[in-house]
Parts: structure tokens; sequence; C-alpha cells
């Protein structure tokens, strides 16, 4: 007995030692303060100068101070403090998926990537890709590139202007390859700061892998056949979703590297802005998206929240079969402790449309009851009138 | 001599049978007339331009400094199932369709949703909804500001709209906030209450 707990034990250590506690390698030096070297440069950053003082004051930009703290926290502890010092983020207030990275040192982030993205590691994952564009001068060297693919074009066409074709689109497959290939590189790096930080590198795969299925709920919500690729096309600027999934998660096995996602951390932090964010994807008439984008989210565990924007998402498309179900999402979001008065108004609408009138107007003005100065009161009162 | 005039015989020839663009054209005060190639009609108690581009099949355009500082857009009876305008990208991004069994209360959402949609932009908000009557029937009035994704410039719009026999009638006015839109907001509404079908 005491000989097979003593195996058990050594089994064990030896299974936790298997993977080897990765030995991650070092982060390349990080020059802080760097200023643009060569013509090229400089004039690319005159531009993203010039671009990050208008978009400093754009009204897209979310100036929550604690929103914008708590991003650049995230950021930080992805990156490391010395490299994160550099960089401006800005949030923005756009609902799709993205974040981009200036070669000045702006970042933007979009609230559409906030709403999708399901923990810490995650956003730290996006981050940290597009601060190694940053670090590894990309928009320089794409600059080159895109300069070199022109010239080669413009020569081109000047010595043989009947005869292009070939040496014009190998010069532009050139350019777009190229394009693909700081893609990867971007994501590899990134791979290494989540490794370097308290934060599991195997998130980073499974951010595309959603992106993937929300592509296809979506095309198959507008009735059209998806057009995930699941090879990158001769003019695509980035690999495909799936080749990242999957080159991503090669690279996270091999790491092996454990750590805290911090998903409540994440959740908690967000719950403000939560409504704000879903309200902006439910107007995107994308029915089929949302509506995997919300199970996601949910994950099995409907919160009010989430059933009362499943409700809105239902209402508004509008097919008798829909406010059927909008009318049980808003019930369901009310019994769960929805609190705010809108869930009666969502409700009373849903159920005035299916023609139901009588409990329609209860739920109307149950919502006028709590909410007799909403913007809309007029209206509602009026729609309750016998 | 008669080579030149059978040039110009010919050169007429060729732009009468090119179909030219519907040209912009001035609108007579006190004068009903139909808008939108619609039922809908209205007696302006000032002149107005109308815009030869429409901005859908059954919709058509007003203005009085250009339609970037002030706009009104007609909309002659959206049919069940019928976007508000033409569609910039149907494919990947499709507008919402009116439907003839909304409430009038989802008209300002559809609004919002087509707007948001088209314009590619997050900031639109309804300000306000009352009920007003519109063209005889009983119809919503309402306001909205919006900036567009381009130019930073908050706008404001005004809108009355009714349902008539399953079809969606409606007027907007927008203009950008600073100025413009107090400027000829009374003639817009003085527009609306004149509509009739």
């Amino acid at each position: 007995m005491m000989w097979h707990k003593t195996l058990m034990g050594l089994a064990l250590a030896a299974g936790f030692a298997m993977p080897g506690p990765a030995v991650a390698a070092p982060l390349p030096t990080y020059t802080p303060a760097y200023e643009p070297t060569s013509v090229d440069e400089r004039g690319i950053w005159m531009e993203a100068d010039e671009t990050e003082r208008q978009l400093r004051d754009s009204n897209l930009v979310i100036r929550d101070a604690k929103l914008n703290e708590y991003v650049r926290q995230v950021f930080c502890q992805t990156v490391g403090d010395d490299r994160c010092r550099t960089v401006r983020i800005y949030v923005m207030r756009i609902p799709q998926f993205n974040a981009t990275m200036y070669p000045n040192g702006m970042m933007t982030v979009w609230s559409g990537m906030l709403l999708r993205v399901r923990d810490e590691a995650e956003l730290g994952a996006i981050l940290g890709h597009e601060f190694g564009h940053f670090e590894l001068r990309h928009s320089l060297n794409g600059f080159k590139a895109r300069r070199t693919a022109t010239d080669i074009m413009a020569w081109a066409s000047l010595l043989a202007p009947s005869g292009v074709g070939t040496i014009t689109t190998a010069a532009i497959g050139s350019f777009y390859s190229f394009s693909r290939e700081q893609e990867k590189q971007a994501d590899l790096l990134g791979h290494q700061y989540l490794v370097n930080s308290a934060y599991p590198s195997a998130s980073a795969a499974r951010v595309w892998e959603r992106l993937m299925a929300e592509a296809d709920a979506t095309a198959a919500g507008r009735k059209r056949k998806s057009t995930q690729r699941y090879a990158a096309g001769f003019l695509a600027s980035h690999p495909t979703h799936l080749e990242r999934a999957t080159y991503l998660r090669d690279v996270a096995a091999k790491a092996g590297d454990q750590g805290d996602a911090a998903e409540a951390a994440y959740r908690s932090r967000m719950e403000h802005w939560l409504p704000e964010f879903l309200a902006d994807q439910i107007k995107l008439n994308d029915f089929g998206g949302t509506e995997y984008l919300l199970g996601e989210l949910a994950g099995g565990n409907w919160t009010p929240e989430l059933l009362y924007a499943r409700a809105e998402l239902y209402r508004q498309r509008g097919n008798p079969r829909d406010l059927v179900s909008a009318a049980q999402f808003y019930q369901d979001a009310i019994a769960k402790g929805f609190s705010r008065p809108e869930g009666h108004r969502g409700l009373g609408l849903a159920l005035m449309r299916s023609q139901q009138t009588d409990h329609g107007r209860a739920a109307l003005q149950h919502y006028l009851k709590l909410s007799p100065d909403a913007s809309d009161a007029p209206m509602i009162s009026a729609l309750v009138a016998p | 001599m008669i080579g030149k005039i059978s040039i110009i015989a010919v050169t007429a020839a060729i732009f009468a049978a090119a179909p030219l663009p519907a040209g912009n054209s001035l609108m007579a005060s006190h004068q009903s007339v139909a808008v939108a190639k619609s039922p809908l009609s209205v007696t302006p108690d000032g002149e107005w331009n109308k815009l030869g581009a429409r901005p859908g099949q059954n919709s058509e355009s007003w203005t009085m400094d250009g339609d970037a500082l002030n706009e009104v857009i007609f909309y002659g009876g959206i049919a069940d199932g019928k976007k508000l305008f033409r569609e910039v990208d149907k494919r990947n991004k499709p507008l919402p369709a009116f439907s003839a069994t909304m409430l009038i209360t989802d008209i300002p959402v559809l609004l919002e949703n087509s707007y948001r949609t088209a314009l590619g932009t997050p900031i639109m908000t309804i300000d306000s909804v009352e009920p007003h009557d519109f063209v005889g029937h009983k119809g919503v009035r309402f306001t909205y500001s919006f900036t567009h994704l381009n130019d930073d410039l908050k706008r404001k719009g005004e809108a009355r709209a009714a349902i008539v026999n399953g079809a969606l009638y409606m007027m907007t006015y927008e203009a950008p906030a600073l100025h413009y839109f107090d400027k000829d907001a009374a003639r817009f509404r003085q527009l609306a209450d004149s509509a009739k079908i």
C-alpha cells in the first residue's frame, strides 16, 4: 500500500515534470523612447503623429478613465512595464473586432473586440500581437515593401508597356505575402509576451477559433455561403483565422506554460460597459453572428443582461416566432433579476406586436411607472391608451 | 457650311440620345407637389432645391444649402420587406427591412439601425419619441443625433412618420447641430405639416 502511494506520487511528480517548465525564450531587447532614424521612418512617424492628433479628439474615443486604465493594466501585464510605458492606448467605440497599432506607438482598441474576448489573457494576446508590429517596426518595412513593389511595377510598365502582367502580378503577390509574414511574426512575438507573462499562452488560439465560428454564423444567418477561407488567398493581407489558430495552438502546446487567464476579473471590470457594447452589436443587423456571440458569452449561464440582449435581438428581427421567443427571454431576464425598466418596455412591445394587446399594455404600464420620464414615455403612453 | 451644320446636328443627336443624369431643380413655393414618386405631396411656403440623386427607389431629397448642411428626405410609402434606402453593400452590410407588422415605436429603431449600418457609425441615438399625427394618420415624431464616421461633425435630426395601409411614410430633416439645424427646422416643420397622401 505504502509502496503504491509512493509510486503514485512519483508518477504524479513525473507527470507534472514531463512537459518541463518550458524555458521561456527571453524577449528581444527593447529600446525605450525610440526615435525614427531614416527619412522613410521619420515620414511615417510624422503621418502617424498627425493621425493621433485628430484621433485623440474624436467622438469615437471612450473617455472612461477606469476602462482605459484597465485595458492599459492588462497590456502592461502582458508585455511588461518597459514596453508598455511608450504606448498610448485609445479605446474606440466601434462594434467590430479589431485593434490597430501605429508606427509612432499609438494603439487603438475597438469596443467590438472588448465584447468578444473572454478574459484578460485573450485581451493580452491581441494587444501583444499589435505591440509586436510596433516592436518589429512593421509599418516601416511594409512601407518599403510597398514602395519596392510599386517601383517594380512602374519600371516594368516603362520597359515593357504591353507585357507587364506577370511582373506586376508577382510584385503585388510578393507584397501581400510579405504582409502575411509580418502578421505571423507579430503573432509569434505576441505569443512570446504571453509566455513571459502571468497569462497562459494557450488563450491566443481560442480567439481565432471563435472568430471563425462567428463569421460562419453571420453567413448562415444571412443565408449565404460561408466566406471562411481555409487557405490565404493571393491578395490576403492576413493569414487565415484557421492558420493562425493552428500555429498559435502548436507553439502554446510546446511552451506548455500555465497561468490564470483572469476570466472573472475581466467579466467584473467589463460589467459597466457590457450593456452598451451589446446594444451596439444588436443594432448591426447581424442576427446569426450576434446569436452565436451571445451564446458564447453566456457559455451555458444566461445572465439577465445577456437574456435581455437576446430578447432585443429577437424582437428586432420580428418574425411572429421571434416575438414569442423575445417575450420569453424578457420574462426570463426579469425573473432572474434584470433591473432596468427597459425589460418591461421590451416585453410590452413584443407582446403588443404579437397581438397580445392586454398583456402588452400591462407590461408597458409597468415600464411607465418605473420610468415616467423616459425619452419615449409620451409615445409609450399613447400606445397604452385604449 | 453644310458640313458644319451636319456636325452640329450629329452632336446634338448624340447628346439627346444619351440619358442625362436627372438634374437638381427648384421647387416653387405655395404649390402642392408630389414627392418621392409616390402619393405623398407637400406644399412648401418657401423655395427648396430638389436633388436629382435619390437615396432610394421610394425616396427623394430636398435641401436649402446643400445636402451636407441641411437635407429633408421624403419616404413615400416603403412597402413591407423593403429597405429605407439603397444598400451600399448588400452582401456584407445588409440594411434592416421595414415590416408592415411593425409598431409605430419600431420606426425610430429602423432608422437608427439603417443609419448605423449604412454610415458605419456607432454614434447614433434617438433622443425623443412622441405621438404626432402625420399625413392625417396617427404617427410619431422623433428626434435623433448622429455623427458620420469620417467628419466627426455632430448632426441633429427630426422626423415624422406614419404607417398607412402597411406602407411607411416618413419625412426626416437633418443638419449639423451647430447653427444649421435651428436655422431651417421651422421650415421643415411647415413642410411636414403640409404633407398629405
